[in-house]
């Protein structure tokens, strides 16, 4: 493939560094960006000049997710099959970062959404800053937290995996540090200065760069005085429920013993949310916490590619029109109440597919893959 | 000199920077390397997701409902060992803080709901659902299980089953909710098996309309009662029952001895039954009652009421009867430690097997790599048919919970033999295979990290509590003759557990049996009849005999023991045969049943391969006997591809598998000596 400008790399000695370069869409991941980043990914881990990998984003934004309006043009032209093709390129790419052999950097600056989180999270390192926002915010688009988040969300503390993924809550800096979404928060006017020295210590091994990191970060960033990460109690207690409809009945009785802004907007993220995308998302949540992140793309794409197809529901392209395309912000999703939501419905998005021509997954192979890639369910 | 060499060059790597592995393995090229099964082993070719689905059933998605509450809370202990983590209950705190944590992760689960309808939702799934919430939880800790099934089974059972509706609505909704602990006073120091015996007395008070309960003696104190030493609040008493002097047989009382703030109540005592050899987290203690006093209404009165004025009301007027109809709780506690030893039997198999394919010792020849532990046949002939066995019985314990929540009155006899006949067979299999597995894993087997060999010390007490499993396999046989003397008598056909095969003419083995005809459900199941009919025979013609010659039946049954017990044993062994052929009967053709089918022929060959009876009353022919010890080694070779297939269909998440189920280098390394338990691998697998 030709190289293409949505993706540049800068060489330094054996640091390679790469910008996701398409600011005026904040780097959403174009088929191209994806196929660009595979392809220079595989490249580096068998070349033994490169020891690291810096990744960041171009503009304000490290990220903002993969490019789903693309996804929906394409599958309004043509075939579902088109997105089945773009998650299947996108999910391998996950699972061959987070099986990555050379340690990975990720400058986290602005927004680090759905796809940006899935080419960032799995890796080794990830540099938080003072403007980072992250999110997960697919249930209120129909979708549900893919790119490897049932593997990555689960493995938080306590139940705030579950939070997250079904509120689609937004997190900064600090609480990323503190959930261990990122593993180092650096100032924002320290993180050019970080880059070089990255580039100037030249090194692979974890260790060292573990410890340059450190040299500019900030250990113990403040978390603000209404951070969500306060009310990890009350999360815990309440989304540890087994379905999304005693979540949001736990969330209401806790919000009558004590009303405030954030139960409000947390039962009201519930409730706006495509209740299929929750109910689908809960139980890809809880499935990936007992599985590898192999296992958790395997299930994901199975669950993206049925989403496609619109044969149980249209919510993802109900979602898409109500706020990507005709952004009126109030999507009519079918079926409309999670009681009309049936297990059978949802055991649906976790069949393989009837269809002659579909496949699970291929997850690139791996010679020697870390004992947390691989679990056995 | 070599010596010397290797002793220097050990000595330099420790005194030499540890972060130079490049050079380390430049100069010592035979580190030994830990492989994941899952890259070196062929993939599953079948669905295993489909067979745990058999072993499993409809209680899937509850059981891992359990292990996401289990995994994400710190009360479990989450530990990282070699990049995973692992829960398991901290063993080597004191007995005090054991009973401790198994009540703070009580509360856990309660505040989630984790129990909510236990006791109060009605219905087959709501009693299924109740079997599958204890036996998951003891897979992390049996304490934390058996804690539950005391407070569900035994005290919520009693008042289910033994109470009335005064009882159920008094108690049923604040035993779900913890507000009252029950525990089950029914063991006494000097009486267990035999609860008839019991020597705690009650009488009744017309004045104050109250009972009194007595222990009148030391023998009589009630002994081994999870929950009485620290925890209980109420306890379901059984007593005798004495009326204007008569004595009319062993009955249950509701006994308040602690009040809300956990203090004893007045003419209670209470003792602790001390340290035992495995679950310390369960409170086990001994009581006595010094004349205390309960309201009448505290009588269970399912069966039997005293009016206030104190007269005797029964509708079953034979004592046997009203006794048996007392225990029909045990019944729900047989069907728990059958179904919770399978269950621990499986995670054992599953480390076991798993620490196989990656362990490897001793080359066969000089300079080729060193050979898996499950590349040995003599491994194979360890682990493999355990495999089998532990499929072939867990098929056997989902259909005895079935056929327990859809009891109905014609099948509670049934209910009541299958349950017995099935919690001495898998609770021994279960000992057995954790020894076994404990053996196989060598010294890393000794770790309690590592589970197999603790798990033997805590589930030792399944092969006595709930019914001493060699008391239960003779009283099997005891059913199983008066069935058979019945339908003489009668003159009719045998009809029901399973012994209809008995009206068809026997089965003829043929005299030279050969592979294929070994692996034929028709050969087994004509084996496993032909044995089961030929004991059933041979106890019936000496009980006869005996009795001809004026011997007592209490003296018979003493005596004939020896083959009571086969004759238990070959019941049990042709029960669960004909369960396995009922589950694979279910699956359509293809690899899943093939596998099967292995499995099955597995179970058959090596049950008539182990169990003496077959040569000792010659069912099988001294040359048959070496076909089929020939055929075992062919079946294990025949099943070594599958080893990790079978073991991952068991459907345990790693976390509650040990360290060497995985990577047993990393997770012994020497930086991770120095790290703390970090807890969750997200952040620290990165960094």
């Amino acid at each position: 493939m030709a190289p293409t400008n949505q993706v540049l790399i800068k060489e330094s000695s054996n640091v390679r560094t790469i910008i996701l370069n398409r600011p005026k869409q904040l780097n959403a991941l174009s088929l191209e960006m994806i196929s660009r980043l595979s392809e220079v990914f595989h490249l580096y881990e068998e070349d033994p000049n490169v020891k690291l990998i810096i990744m960041k984003g171009e503009g304000r934004a490290f990220c903002a997710g993969g490019d789903v309006s693309a996804v929906v043009n394409d599958i309004n032209k043509g075939s579902w099959k088109l997105g089945a093709n773009f998650f299947s390129k996108e999910f391998a790419l996950n699972y061959f970062l987070a099986t990555y052999t050379k340690p990975q950097v990720s400058l986290l600056r602005g927004i680090v959404m759905g796809g940006g989180a899935g080419v960032s999270i799995h890796g080794r390192f990830r540099v938080v800053t003072d403007n980072t926002v992250f999110a997960m915010p697919e249930t209120a688009l129909g979708l549900f937290p893919d790119v490897g988040a049932s593997y990555y969300l689960s493995r938080l503390h306590g139940f705030f995996g579950e939070y997250v993924g079904l509120t689609g809550a937004r997190l900064d800096g600090a609480e990323m540090l503190a959930c261990g979404l990122a593993t180092h928060f650096v100032p924002l006017e320290k993180l050019s200065l970080l880059e070089d020295a990255l580039c100037k210590a030249n090194s692979g091994d974890p260790k060292i760069i573990s410890n340059i990191i450190n040299k500019f970060s900030n250990k113990n960033p403040k978390l603000k005085e209404k951070s969500q990460y306060f009310r990890l109690k009350t999360i815990d207690r309440c989304f540890s429920r087994r379905t999304v409809e005693e979540i949001i009945s736990a969330l209401e009785k806790e919000a009558d013993k004590n009303m405030d802004d954030w139960i409000s907007w947390t039962i009201q993220s519930l409730k706006k949310a495509s209740p299929t995308s929750l109910k689908i998302s809960l139980r890809s949540i809880r499935e990936g916490r007992l599985q590898g992140v192999g296992q958790c793309l395997t299930r994901e794409y199975r669950m993206v590619c049925t989403v496609m197809r619109g044969e149980f529901s249209r919510d993802f392209f109900e979602g898409c029109r109500a706020l990507l395309l005709d952004k009126d912000k109030n999507p009519k999703w079918k079926p409309s109440k999670l009681e009309l939501v049936s297990n059978d419905m949802v055991d649906r998005y976790f069949a393989a597919l009837d269809d002659k021509d579909w496949e699970d997954l291929k997850l690139p192979a791996r010679s020697n893959l870390p004992s947390y890639a691989i679990s056995k369910l | 000199m070599d010596r010397v060499d290797f002793r220097t060059k050990v000595l330099t790597r420790h005194l030499k920077n540890h972060h130079n592995p490049a050079t380390d393995l430049l100069h010592i090229g035979q580190c030994v390397n830990y492989s994941p099964p899952e890259l070196s082993e062929p993939r599953p070719d079948f669905n295993t997701k489909a067979l745990r689905q058999l072993l499993d059933g409809e209680s899937v998605d509850e059981i891992d409902y359990i292990f996401n509450l289990m995994i994400q809370s710190d009360l479990f202990c989450p530990r990282e060992r070699g990049g995973k983590v692992f829960i398991s209950p901290d063993f080597n705190q004191s007995m005090e803080h054991q009973r401790e944590m198994t009540m703070r992760r009580i509360d856990y689960l309660r505040e989630r709901g984790a129990f909510d309808g236990w006791l109060t939702r009605k219905g087959p799934d709501a009693e299924l659902s109740g079997f599958t919430r204890a036996i998951t939880v003891g897979g992390f800790d049996h304490s934390l299980g058996i804690k539950l099934g005391v407070h569900f089974f035994l005290w919520g059972g009693a008042i289910q089953f033994m109470g009335t509706q005064r009882h159920h609505d008094k108690w049923l909704k604040p035993t779900e909710t913890y507000e009252v602990i029950g525990c089950f006073a029914m063991t006494e120091l000097g009486h267990g098996s035999n609860v008839r015996g019991i020597e705690t007395m009650t009488r009744y008070d017309a004045s104050t309309q109250e009972f009194i309960i007595t222990t009148p003696c030391e023998s009589a104190q009630k002994y081994w009662i999870g929950g009485a030493a620290n925890h209980a609040t109420h306890a379901v008493v059984f007593s005798q029952l004495k009326i204007n002097g008569v004595n009319q047989g062993v009955h249950a009382f509701i006994a308040q001895i602690r009040d809300a703030n956990g203090n004893i109540c007045p003419n209670v005592r209470i003792a602790d039954c001390g340290h035992k050899i495995g679950l310390n987290g369960v409170d086990n203690g001994r009581i006595w009652f010094d004349n205390l006093r309960i309201p009448r209404e505290n009588l269970l009165n399912s069966v039997a009421d005293v009016s206030p004025d104190g007269q005797y009301l029964s509708a079953i007027k034979n004592p046997d009867q009203r006794f048996a109809a007392f225990l029909a709780p045990l019944i729900s506690g047989r069907v728990t430690i059958a179904a919770g030893s399978m269950n621990i039997t499986k995670i054992g198999l599953a480390i076991a097997v798993r620490y196989s394919l990656s362990r490897r010792a001793f080359s066969i020849r000089p300079n080729e790599p060193e050979v898996l532990l499950i590349d040995y046949p003599s491994h194979q002939r360890r682990l493999l048919p355990l495999v089998a066995k532990t499929y072939a019985l867990s098929f056997a314990s989902e259909y005895l919970k079935n056929i327990y929540v859809k009891r109905a009155r014609e099948s509670i006899k049934t209910v009541h033999v299958v349950s017995s006949a099935l919690k001495a067979t898998l609770t021994w299999h279960g000992m057995r295979t954790l020894q076994e597995c404990r053996e196989a894993c060598g010294g890393q087997g000794l770790k309690t990290e590592n589970h197999v060999g603790h798990l033997k010390s805590e589930f030792d007490v399944q092969l006595t509590f709930e019914g001493d499993n060699n008391v239960l396999m003779q009283q099997i046989s005891k059913a199983l003759l008066k069935e058979i003397v019945a339908a003489k008598r009668r003159n009719k056909p045998v009809k029901g557990l399973g012994l209809e095969h008995l009206n068809k003419p026997e089965p003829i083995i043929p005299s030279h049996l050969t592979s294929s005809a070994l692996r034929t459900a028709q050969f087994q199941t004509d084996i496993f009849c032909l044995r089961e009919r030929d004991l059933l025979h041979r106890f019936e013609t000496e009980v006869s005999q005996r009795e001809a010659q004026g011997e007592t039946r209490e003296h018979i049954f003493t005596v004939t023991y020896q083959i009571a017990e086969d004759l238990g044993r070959a019941f049990s062994d042709r029960l669960v045969l004909q369960t396995f052929l009922d589950v694979e009967a279910t699956v359509p053709a293809g690899s899943l049943k093939n596998v099967l089918g292995l499995l099955r022929s597995m179970y058959t060959t090596i049950v008539m391969e182990e169990d003496a009876s077959f040569l000792r009353y010659g069912y099988l022919s001294t040359d048959n006997a070496a076909v089929v010890r020939k055929e075992v080694l062919k079946l294990c070779s025949e099943l070594r591809p599958h080893a990790l297939a079978l073991v991952t269909s068991f459907g345990f998440p790693d976390a509650l598998l040990g360290p060497i189920a995985f990577n047993w280098i990393d997770a012994n390394a020497w930086s991770s000596v120095k790290e703390n338990n970090a807890v969750f691998p997200f952040l620290t697998n990165m960094l």
